[in-house]
C-alpha cells in the first residue's frame, strides 16, 4: 500500500513535467493528452488506493526535517475520491478551454503540481505534513489566479498570495505552540494528548492561531477578502477547484484541530458558530447583489463555507449528541465541491464561447442549449436544498442539528433560534441568487437581439470531452440527493471517525413533514427575496429591464481595512522607528567629529596683505565709517578702502625691499658699511 | 593528518594569492587557472583535514603564558572550514566571469584569495588571541575590495567599514582581555573557560564586559544599531557582496560570537542574566528592522543586504537562547542562509553583469528572458522566506523549536519576530519574483530583447547552489544530526 501512497503523490509531478515539456516542445496534443491522462489515472490509483489501503499507513522518516506521514481513513478517502475526480474532469474540461489561450503548459504545470499537493493534504495524518503540503498548494495555486495576466488578475492574485503567506504564517505558529503543549502533532494523538494537557489557554492560542490559516484558505470571515476576487479572475477549470477543493483543505486543517483539540467543547463551538454565520450571511448577501456569473458563484462558494463552518461549530455545541452535525457537515463538504464544479465548468462554456461574464451581456446565453440547461439546473437546485437534490439533504442535516441544539441548550437557546433564522434566510437567498442566475442565463432574452440570434445559432459548442465532464459531474448531483439513504447516508457514514462522532445515529428519515419543513420555509423566503431582487436590482433603460449593481464599490473590507493598515499605517510607525535607529550611530560619529574628534584648523589665510595691515586697515576703516556717521558725510562713489590701500603698500614695500636685496648696488652698499664699521673698530683701537 | 596541516591551509591562499599580480601572466585564462586550481586544491586540503581530523593543536608562536597563535579543529570550526572551503571554488569561478567587465583585476584577485586564508583563520583559530588577530586581519584584506572601484561611494563605503569594523574590534580586545585574565586557559572550551575563583563577586562586570564584547563582534554581524556599513558596502562587486557580505565577513562575526559565547563565557554562566535578556531584545529588534529595511528598499542589492542583516539575527537569536538546541538552530542557519544568500546574491550579480540594471522597478519581465537565473533567484526567495520542503525552513523551525523549548516571554516574541520575518521576507522577495514573471499587461518586451541567460562560469554554481537548497530541504536529518553533535560537545 506504500507504493500506492507514493504513487498517488508522485503521479501528478511527473504528469506536470510531461504536459510541461511537451509544450515547451510545441506538441499541443501529447500535452492535452497527458494531462488527461494523469486525471483519469490519479484518480483510479486513488480508487484503488480506497478499496485496499483503508487504514493503511506511510512514514517517511527525517525527509524535510520531521518526516512525511500519510494515512487513509474513511474521510480521507472520500475528500481523496472527491478531489481526484474533480481534478479529472476539469482537466478533461481544461484541454478545449485553454485551447487558445497562451501559456496553456504553465497552466498544466502548476494545476498537476497542486493536485500532488491537495491529495498531500487529504492523506496527511500528522499536521506537520497538512502544513508541509498545505503551503505548497498556496503558491502553486497562485498561477491559476495570475494566469490570465491582466490587471485585475494580477492584483487579485496579488490579494491570495498576500492572504496565504499570512495565513501560512499564523499557522506555522500556531503548530510550534501545539507541538511545544503537546509533543506530537500526528492527528490521530492528537485527541489524547489534548485531554492530557494541562495548558488550556495555551491550547486555545495555538487553536486560534490554525484557525486564522485553515480559516483564511478556506475564505471564512473576516479573511475572505481574496475569495470573490480571485475566483472570478481564474480560468473556468480553475475556479471549480479554488472554490470546490481547495477551500475544502482549509475546511480539512479546521476539522483535524476542532474535532481533536476541541472535540465537544462548546465555547470552541460558539466561536465557530459566530463565524460561520457571519461568512454564510455575508457570502449570501455578496452574491444576491452582484451581476457577474462567476463572482455570484464565487460568493456563494463563501456562503456555503459558512454553512459548513456552522456544521463544524454545532459538533462543539451538540458535544456528544452531535452525529448529525457530522453527517452534515462531511456532506456539505462533498456536494458544495461536486455543486461546484459543475457550475464553474458551464461558467466556463459561457466565458470560452463570447468571454464576458456580466449578467446583462450573458442574458439568454443558454436557451436553446438544453445540455447546459439541465446541468445547471441540477447544480443550482442542489446548491439551493430544493427537495430530492443532494443538497438538500445536508443542509437539512445542519438545520435539525441547530434545532437539536436549541431543544437540549439552556443558556444559548436564544442565540440558536438566532442563528435558526439566519441559517433559513441564508439558504433562501441562495435560491434567490441561483434563479437571478438562472433565469438571466437560461430564460430571459439578450437586449440585443443580434446577440441572442448569435446565440441560439451556436450548435457544436463543446467538445464532447468537454460535455462529458460537465455531464458527469451534473449527473453526481441527483444521485445522491433522490436516495439519501443508498448514497449520502454511506458517505456520512465513512466520516464518522475522523469526526470522534460516538453519540448514537439514528436513520433520518429526509423527506417527512417536519423535516421538510425546514426546507420549505427556507424555499418560501427565497421566492420572496427573488420577487425583491427583480423589483430592487433591477432597473428600466430604454425599455428594457437590466441588472444593476447596487453593491458600494468602496465597501469592501480589502480597500477599508487590510491595505491601509498593512500598506500604509503599520510601515509608517515601523519606517520612523527604523529610520531613527539607522542613522544613529551616523548622528553619534557626527556629533563626535564635530566636537571631539574635530580636524585641526586650516590655517585662515588672508587673500592679500598680513595680520598687521588687515587689522590697522579695518580699524582705519570703521574710524573713517564712524565719522561719516557722525559728520553726515556722503560715501564718495570711488573709494578705497584702508585694508585693501595697506595690503597695497605692503605688497609695494615687499617687492621693492626685494628688488633692492637682489641688485648689485645693494651688495656694494653693505660692503662698503662693512669697511666703514671696520675703520671705526680700527680707529677705536688705535684711540685707546 | 599532522597538525601543521591546519597552518598550512591558512598560509597556502594568503602567499598564493599575494604572488599573483607579481607573476607576469601571458594570458588571462592562464592566471585564472592558476587561482581556480590554488583554491580547489586548498578546498581538498581542508576537506581531508576535516575527515582525517588532526587531533592536538599546532602552535605556530607562543608569546608568554597562555598567549599563543595556535590552530586546532573542533566541532563548530568544522562546520565554518567546511562551509567556507565548500563555497570558496564556486564563487571564484563565478568571480571570473564577473570582473571581465571589471578593472584591476589582479588586485582584486590577490586580495579575494587572501580572504579566503584568513577567514580559514578564523575557524581554525585555537585560542582568543588568534582568532582576535585573524578577525582584526579579516577587515584589512576586505577592505581593498569594498574600496575597488575607487568611485567616491565605493571610498566613502570603505571608510564606513573601516570605522565601524576596527571600533568593533576595539571592544571585542576588552573581553578578550578579561577572557585571557580571568580563564583557566584561552583556549575554546565548550562550556566556558572562566574561572570560578578568580571572579570572585564581580558577576555583573563580567555580564557587562560579555554585552560590549558581544556588541563588539556584532559589528560584523550587523547587529542593530551598528549595522549600516553593511547595505553601504553592497558598492563592492558582486563576488565580494556575495561571499564575503552574505557569508565570510558576516559568518565570521556570528562565529566568533558562538566562540564568545559558547566556548569563553559559557552558557551557564550567561543564561537568564539581564545580558541575556538586553541581547534577545536586540536581536529581535534587528530581525524585523532588517526585513522592514528591506520592503523600503528599491536597490536590488541593498535589498538583499537589508535581508543578509535580518537573516543574521536569526543565528545570533539561536546563540542567545544560550542552549544546545539554540547553537543547533544557530548553526543550521548559518549554514543553510549561506547557501540561500550566495545563491540571491550571484543571481543579482548574473542581472547586473547581463543587463546593467540595479534597480527593482527595471526588472520588470526579465524572467522570460533569464529564466535559469530567475528559476534559481525564485528557489531561493522560497528558501529564504522559509517555505517548506527548503533548507530555510529547516533551519527556521529548528530556531522556533529551540525558542519554545527554553521558555520564557521573549522567546516567545522571538518565534513571533521569525514569522513577521518571514511575512516581510516573502513580501520583499516575492515582489521582485512577481515582477519579473508577470510585468504588466502594457510592458513592451522589445526593451528587454537581447537579454538572455549568463554563460556557464556564472551558471554553474547558482545551480550547485540550487541543489544545496533543496537538498539541505529534503534529507536535512545527517546535518542536523552533526550540528547536535557539535552543540553538545561529542564531535
Amino acid at each position: 500500500m506504500e507504493g500506492l501512497f507514493l504513487a498517488v503523490i508522485l503521479v501528478p509531478l511527473s504528469g506536470a513535467l510531461a504536459a510541461y515539456l511537451a509544450d515547451r516542445k510545441g506538441r499541443a496534443a501529447l500535452r492535452d493528452l497527458s494531462a488527461a491522462f494523469t486525471g483519469i489515472a490519479e484518480f483510479l490509483l486513488m480508487c484503488g488506493l480506497a478499496f485496499y489501503g483503508m487504514g493503511s499507513e506511510l512514514y517517511i522518516p527525517e525527509i524535510c526535517g520531521m518526516g512525511l506521514r500519510f494515512t487513509l481513513d474513511g474521510f480521507r478517502s472520500v475528500y481523496g475520491l472527491t478531489a481526484a475526480f474533480m481534478w479529472m474532469m476539469t482537466l478533461l474540461f481544461s484541454a478545449e478551454y485553454l485551447a487558445h489561450e497562451t501559456r496553456t503548459g504553465r497552466y498544466y504545470f502548476f494545476q498537476l503540481v497542486t493536485l500532488s499537493a491537495t491529495m498531500g493534504v487529504f492523506l496527511s495524518a500528522d499536521l506537520f505534513t497538512t502544513f508541509l503540503f498545505f503551503e505548497v498548494m498556496s503558491f502553486t495555486s497562485y498561477v491559476w489566479v495570475a494566469q490570465e495576466e491582466t490587471e485585475g488578475a494580477l492584483k487579485a492574485a496579488g490579494t491570495y498570495l498576500a492572504v496565504a503567506v499570512i495565513g501560512g504564517m499564523t499557522l506555522l505558529m500556531g503548530l510550534f505552540l501545539l507541538y511545544h503543549a503537546l509533543g506530537t502533532l500526528v492527528i490521530a494523538e492528537l485527541l489524547p494528548a489534548a485531554a492530557a494537557c494541562t495548558e488550556k489557554g495555551m491550547l486555545y492560542i495555538a487553536g486560534c492561531l490554525t484557525l486564522v490559516g485553515f480559516g483564511a484558505k478556506a475564505g471564512a470571515f473576516p479573511l475572505h477578502i481574496w475569495l470573490p476576487k480571485a475566483h472570478p479572475v481564474a480560468p473556468a477549470p480553475a475556479s471549480a477547484l479554488l472554490s470546490g477543493i481547495l477551500t475544502k483543505a482549509g475546511v480539512f486543517g479546521i476539522l483535524a484541530v476542532s474535532c481533536n483539540l476541541f472535540l465537544h467543547d462548546a465555547v470552541w463551538g460558539l466561536f465557530l458558530l459566530g463565524i460561520g454565520l457571519c461568512t454564510m450571511f455575508g457570502g449570501a448577501l455578496l452574491a444576491v447583489f452582484s451581476v457577474d456569473l462567476k463572482r455570484t458563484l464565487a460568493c456563494s462558494s463563501m456562503s456555503q463555507i459558512g454553512f459548513i463552518i456552522i456544521g463544524i461549530g454545532m459538533q462543539g455545541i451538540l458535544g456528544e449528541e452531535n452525529a448529525l452535525a457530522a453527517r452534515g457537515t462531511l456532506l456539505h463538504m462533498v456536494n458544495h465541491s461536486l455543486i461546484k464544479l459543475t457550475l464553474f465548468m458551464i461558467a466556463g462554456v459561457v466565458v470560452m464561447q463570447i468571454h464576458k461574464l456580466n449578467l446583462n451581456e450573458i442574458r439568454g446565453f443558454g436557451r436553446k442549449k438544453p445540455l447546459l440547461k439541465i446541468c445547471f439546473l441540477s447544480g443550482a437546485l442542489g446548491i439551493s436544498g430544493i427537495p430530492f437534490m443532494n443538497g438538500y439533504v445536508s443542509k437539512t442535516l445542519l438545520h435539525e442539528s441547530i434545532v437539536e441544539g436549541i431543544a437540549s441548550a439552556g443558556a444559548l437557546t436564544g442565540f440558536l433560534k438566532m442563528s435558526e433564522w439566519i441559517f433559513l434566510i441564508s439558504g433562501g437567498m441562495t435560491l434567490a441568487y441561483m434563479t437571478k442566475l438562472y433565469v438571466a442565463v437560461f430564460v430571459e432574452e439578450n437586449q440585443d437581439k443580434k446577440a441572442q440570434e448569435a446565440f441560439d445559432r451556436q450548435t457544436h459548442y463543446l467538445r464532447p470531452a468537454s460535455a462529458f465532464a460537465i455531464a458527469g459531474s451534473a449527473a453526481v448531483l441527483p444521485a445522491l440527493g433522490v436516495l439519501p439513504h443508498l448514497t449520502s447516508d454511506r458517505i456520512a457514514d465513512l466520516g464518522q471517525g475522523f469526526m470522534h462522532v460516538e453519540g448514537p445515529v439514528h436513520s433520518v428519515s429526509y423527506f417527512n413533514l417536519s423535516n421538510l419543513k425546514g426546507g420549505l420555509i427556507s424555499i418560501a423566503i427565497g421566492i420572496a427575496l427573488y420577487a425583491g431582487i427583480r423589483t430592487f436590482l433591477m432597473k428600466k433603460e430604454n425599455g428594457i429591464t437590466i441588472y444593476k449593481d447596487s453593491w458600494p464599490k468602496w465597501w469592501d473590507l480589502e480597500t477599508l481595512l487590510y491595505r491601509p493598515l498593512l500598506l500604509s499605517v503599520l510601515p509608517f510607525i515601523a519606517g520612523v522607528l527604523c529610520r531613527i535607529l539607522d542613522s544613529l550611530v551616523d548622528w553619534m560619529i557626527l556629533a563626535l567629529r564635530k566636537t571631539i574628534y574635530r580636524d585641526r584648523k586650516i590655517p585662515h589665510e588672508l587673500a592679500e596683505g598680513s595680520e598687521f595691515t588687515h587689522l590697522l586697515g579695518a580699524t582705519l576703516d570703521l574710524l573713517r565709517r564712524i565719522k561719516r556717521k557722525i559728520l553726515r558725510q556722503p560715501q564718495p562713489e570711488r573709494e578705497v578702502s584702508y585694508e585693501h590701500r595697506l595690503a597695497l603698500w605692503r605688497e609695494k614695500f615687499i617687492e621693492t625691499n626685494a628688488i633692492i636685496q637682489r641688485s648689485l648696488s645693494f651688495g656694494l652698499l653693505l660692503f662698503y658699511v662693512g669697511l666703514v664699521f671696520t675703520l671705526i673698530y680700527l680707529l677705536y683701537l688705535g684711540r685707546s | 593528518m599532522n597538525a601543521f596541516w591546519l597552518f598550512l591551509v591558512v598560509l597556502i591562499p594568503c602567499v598564493g594569492g599575494v604572488v599573483t599580480p607579481l607573476i607576469r601572466w601571458k594570458k588571462r585564462i592562464y592566471c585564472m587557472l592558476y587561482l581556480e586550481s590554488l583554491v580547489i586544491f586548498n578546498s581538498i586540503l581542508v576537506w581531508l583535514l576535516l575527515v582525517f581530523r588532526p587531533q592536538e593543536a599546532f602552535t605556530l608562536v607562543n608569546f608568554t603564558g597562555n598567549l599563543a597563535i595556535a590552530f586546532q579543529l573542533d566541532g563548530l570550526g568544522t562546520i565554518f572550514a567546511g562551509l567556507v572551503s565548500f563555497l570558496w571554488p564556486f564563487a571564484t569561478l563565478y568571480a571570473f566571469e564577473y570582473m571581465t567587465k571589471e578593472k584591476h583585476e589582479r588586485t582584486f584577485f590577490m586580495f579575494y584569495t587572501a580572504t579566503y586564508g584568513v577567514t580559514l583563520g578564523i575557524a581554525l583559530a585555537d585560542n582568543f588571541l588568534t582568532m582576535y588577530c585573524f578577525y582584526e586581519l579579516l577587515t584589512l584584506v576586505t577592505l581593498p575590495l569594498v574600496m575597488h572601484t575607487l568611485t567616491r561611494e565605493a571610498i566613502l563605503a570603505s571608510r564606513k567599514y573601516l570605522y565601524y569594523s576596527i571600533g568593533g574590534a576595539a571592544f571585542a580586545f576588552i573581553g578578550m582581555i578579561f577572557v585571557i585574565t580571568y580563564g583557566e586557559t584561552s583556549e575554546f572550551i565548550l562550556g566556558g573557560v572562566l574561572d570560578a575563583a578568580k571572579l570572585g563577586g564581580g558577576k555583573n562586570l563580567f555580564l557587562f564586559i560579555y554585552v560590549l564584547s558581544f556588541f563588539g563582534f556584532g559589528v560584523k554581524a550587523a547587529i542593530c544599531p551598528l549595522n549600516s556599513w553593511l547595505p553601504e558596502a553592497g558598492v563592492a562587486p558582486t563576488p565580494v557582496t556575495a561571499l564575503l557580505h552574505a557569508v565570510a565577513v558576516v559568518k565570521s562575526g556570528a562565529f566568533a560570537i558562538m566562540r564568545l559565547t559558547f566556548y569563553c563565557f559559557g552558557a551557564e554562566f550567561l543564561r537568564g542574566t539581564w545580558a541575556q535578556h538586553l541581547l534577545l531584545l536586540v536581536i529581535l529588534f534587528t530581525i524585523v528592522y532588517g526585513c522592514s529595511m528591506a520592503l523600503r528598499e528599491t536597490h536590488l542589492k541593498r535589498r538583499l543586504a537589508f535581508s543578509t542583516i535580518s537573516n543574521l539575527s536569526y543565528i545570533l537569536f539561536g546563540v542567545a537562547l544560550m542552549t544546545p538546541l539554540g547553537l543547533v538552530g544557530a548553526l543550521s542557519h548559518m549554514v543553510f542562509h549561506a547557501f540561500m544568500k550566495i545563491s540571491s546574491f550571484f543571481c543579482a550579480g548574473a542581472i547586473m553583469h547581463q543587463t546593467d540594471r540595479h534597480y527593482i522597478h527595471q526588472l520588470d519581465g526579465m524572467a522570460r528572458k533569464m529564466p535559469k537565473v530567475f528559476a534559481i533567484f525564485t528557489l531561493s526567495s522560497f528558501a529564504l522566506m522559509g517555505a517548506p520542503g527548503l533548507c530555510g525552513f529547516i533551519s527556521k523551525w529548528n530556531l522556533a523549536s529551540a525558542a519554545i523549548e527554553s521558555g520564557g516571554l521573549l522567546s516567545y516574541f522571538g518565534v513571533a519576530a521569525l514569522l513577521l520575518s518571514a511575512l516581510l521576507t516573502a513580501m520583499y522577495m516575492l515582489n521582485i519574483v512577481i515582477r519579473a514573471y508577470f510585468p504588466k499587461t502594457d510592458f513592451d518586451f522589445s526593451s528587454i530583447a537581447d537579454v538572455k541567460d549568463p554563460n556557464w562560469m556564472m551558471l554553474l554554481p547558482l545551480f550547485v547552489f540550487a541543489v544545496g537548497i533543496v537538498g539541505f530541504g529534503l534529507g536535512s536529518a545527517p546535518v542536523t544530526a552533526l550540528f547536535t553533535a557539535v552543540a553538545q560537545g561529542s564531535f
